[in-house]
């Protein structure tokens, strides 16, 4: 039993505190699964029809509004509480009229947790209760995101123990909530995922599937594996650093950024035309900037902030318009270092094109920098590798000259151009250093 | 007018592919053998070839595949046997798929949309085996390639 704390007393008042001043009087609006009349699955908030047109993500959300999203996923519960414009995400979020995809985070085996024990099964269904009754009433949320890939992203889905315990977790936060769905989110369309939620867990309301390459057939693979209930395509973008062409040691070949733009649109249109009768939306990934694989693979933005072709090509599919400033396009990204295996302190030539749509002049960077060495999986955080300033011998607008580090190892070249209104583009290639 | 021009290109077309493909090597001219001679050229950079192989499977098997695809209302399901059972159907749309990929990578946007679309309009219950263990359409890999080459010309 615990001891009465007088500093954890006050700070529970005045967490409640906080979260009636934040939430205001404002009732949520309550969420529900219908069908339209054609028979296809649509969710109704406050009784009218919802389309998610979504990102996954916390920043950049007057942008998200500005180029048509109406909705943002999150992973764990501490996100909503993040500061955004001097306010919770949450509260920014419902200022803006977007809603939120509340994640809670359910435990992954691969971090520790185990599904054969009481204690810590009894742990997660008490946060998970705290969770829901905390937030249960904000009106920018739309679904509870109970989990993402805790079946494991290289696992095939066969243990019943996880998709069993998903089952008790919806419960509970049906039981705190009934006015919102519960979705879960598993990592591919692998029919036998499927087939272990069918069979063990049915409070679930809204499957949700991340997915990269094969994107746009991933609802027609969840019905094919005999789903019959609403689906969100909740991660997608880019084909995936496991999915692609790799060098000749084994790095992964980044797709240009015209290929990530069109991958972005043609995902989000093949899911609408093809998925129309589960289909409730889908969120892109990701509205920010993360290293994964490299600082630019996932990411709709530069760490700097500008944007990236991915974002005009969301807002392209969600309102057949095209934002009022566009990123440049690349259209020539080459050099004799591309994929190539070269001696220590050789100098190479880079050249790269490329052209803006709206007549904005743009300014080049380059960079070189080590292959990432600290890989996860999942998506897990890595640590960014280092950067070699002293590689750019010279650079001239759209060209650069390289010397190659003397130190032997695998590396990558990045070129970003910019417009100066906030919009960019980045290419990349690799490179491998041996001694001869 | 027209037709004097397309003609010379036409015959310039099926003439070097027809010479390159005689150059080819299709074992033993099964659809699978041609397939995985396809995918293998593809796998390896070697586009020019995988358009010709993916041609010549395309060529000797369409017709079965087409009078697959016609006997089936929906796409086969089940265990790896029965899907396995429709060869032609498989072979020749994991093809097609194979010559729109081989035929972006060489810039040729437009060719590449024809053996798509002739994919998605004409066997779209094609499979193929991923290792990773299960089935995949190449018809709506072809759809999702269709919607991001319209989006590659959108001014």
């Amino acid at each position: 039993m615990k001891s009465f704390s007088p500093a954890r007393f006050l700070s529970s008042v005045a967490i409640v505190c906080a979260t009636m001043f934040h939430f205001g009087s404002a009732s949520a609006g309550e969420v529900k699964v219908g069908k339209d009349d054609k028979g296809h699955f649509i969710l109704l908030r406050d009784g009218k029809p919802y389309f998610i047109r979504g990102a996954g993500g916390s920043s950049h959300l007057l942008l998200l509004k500005e180029h048509g999203g109406n909705s943002i996923r999150t992973w764990g519960i501490e996100t909503l509480e993040q500061q955004v414009d001097g306010k919770w995400l949450i509260d920014r979020c419902a200022e803006l009229g977007i809603t939120v995809a509340a994640g809670i985070y359910v435990g992954h085996e691969r971090h520790g947790f185990n599904y054969s024990d009481p204690a810590q099964i009894k742990r997660q269904r008490e946060t998970v209760r705290a969770a829901v009754r905390k937030y249960k009433d904000h009106p920018a949320l739309l679904v509870w995101g109970l989990g993402n890939e805790m079946e494991g992203p290289t696992s095939d889905g066969r243990d019943p123990r996880i998709w069993k315990e998903l089952n008790e977790l919806a419960a509970i936060v049906k039981a705190e909530d009934p006015a919102h769905p519960v979705m879960t989110v598993i990592a591919g369309a692998a029919p036998t995922k499927v087939k272990g939620i069918l069979e063990h867990y049915p409070n679930l309301d809204i499957l949700g599937v991340n997915s990269y390459a094969g994107a746009g057939g991933a609802a027609a693979a969840v019905k094919a594996a005999g789903w019959k209930k609403p689906f969100v395509l909740a991660e997608f973008g880019p084909s995936g650093h496991w999915e692609v062409p790799k060098t000749k040691w084994g790095a992964p070949i980044e797709p240009s950024s015209r290929d990530k733009a069109a991958a972005y649109f043609s995902t989000q249109k093949t899911m609408i035309e093809d998925a129309a009768d589960i289909s409730l939306g889908s969120y892109c990934f990701v509205w920010g900037q993360k290293q994964e694989t490299t600082s630019t693979w996932y990411g709709m933005f530069l760490k700097t902030g500008e944007k990236l072709p991915q974002v005009d090509a969301m807002c392209r599919a969600w309102t057949d318009q095209w934002p009022a400033n566009r990123c440049p396009r690349v259209t020539r990204f080459e050099s004799e270092l591309k994929e190539a295996v070269i001696a220590p302190g050789q100098l190479c030539t880079v050249r790269a094109e490329a052209t803006d749509p709206d007549g904005d002049d743009l300014k080049w960077e380059w960079t070189v920098t080590a292959e990432s060495t600290d890989l996860k999986v999942g998506g897990d955080k890595e640590a960014e590798p280092p950067s070699f300033p002293d590689a750019i011998v010279s650079a001239e607008k759209n060209q650069a000259v390289i010397r190659t580090p003397a130190k032997p190892g695998n590396y990558r070249v990045f070129a970003i151009v910019r417009d100066g209104k906030g919009g960019a583009s980045a290419e990349n290639f690799c490179f491998r250093v041996e001694a001869r | 007018m027209k037709h004097t021009l397309l003609l010379p290109l036409i015959i310039a077309i099926f003439t070097s592919l027809s010479a390159q493909a005689q150059q080819l090597d299709f074992g033993d001219r099964t659809s699978a053998t041609i397939a995985g001679k396809a995918w293998g050229a593809l796998n390896s950079k070697n586009y020019p070839d995988a358009v010709a192989y993916a041609q010549e499977c395309v060529k000797m098997y369409e017709k079965q595949a087409v009078e697959m695809q016609n006997g089936l209302k929906e796409p086969v399901t089940g265990d790896k046997e029965a899907v396995a059972k429709m060869w032609a159907l498989n072979d020749v749309g994991t093809c097609l798929f194979i010559m729109g990929q081989a035929l972006e990578k060489q810039n040729k946007g437009t060719e590449a949309l024809a053996a798509y679309k002739q994919l998605v309009e004409k066997i779209p219950f094609a499979q193929c085996w991923d290792p990773k263990g299960w089935f995949w359409k190449p018809a709506e890999g072809a759809k999702t390639r269709m919607k991001a080459l319209e989006f590659d010309s959108l001014k």
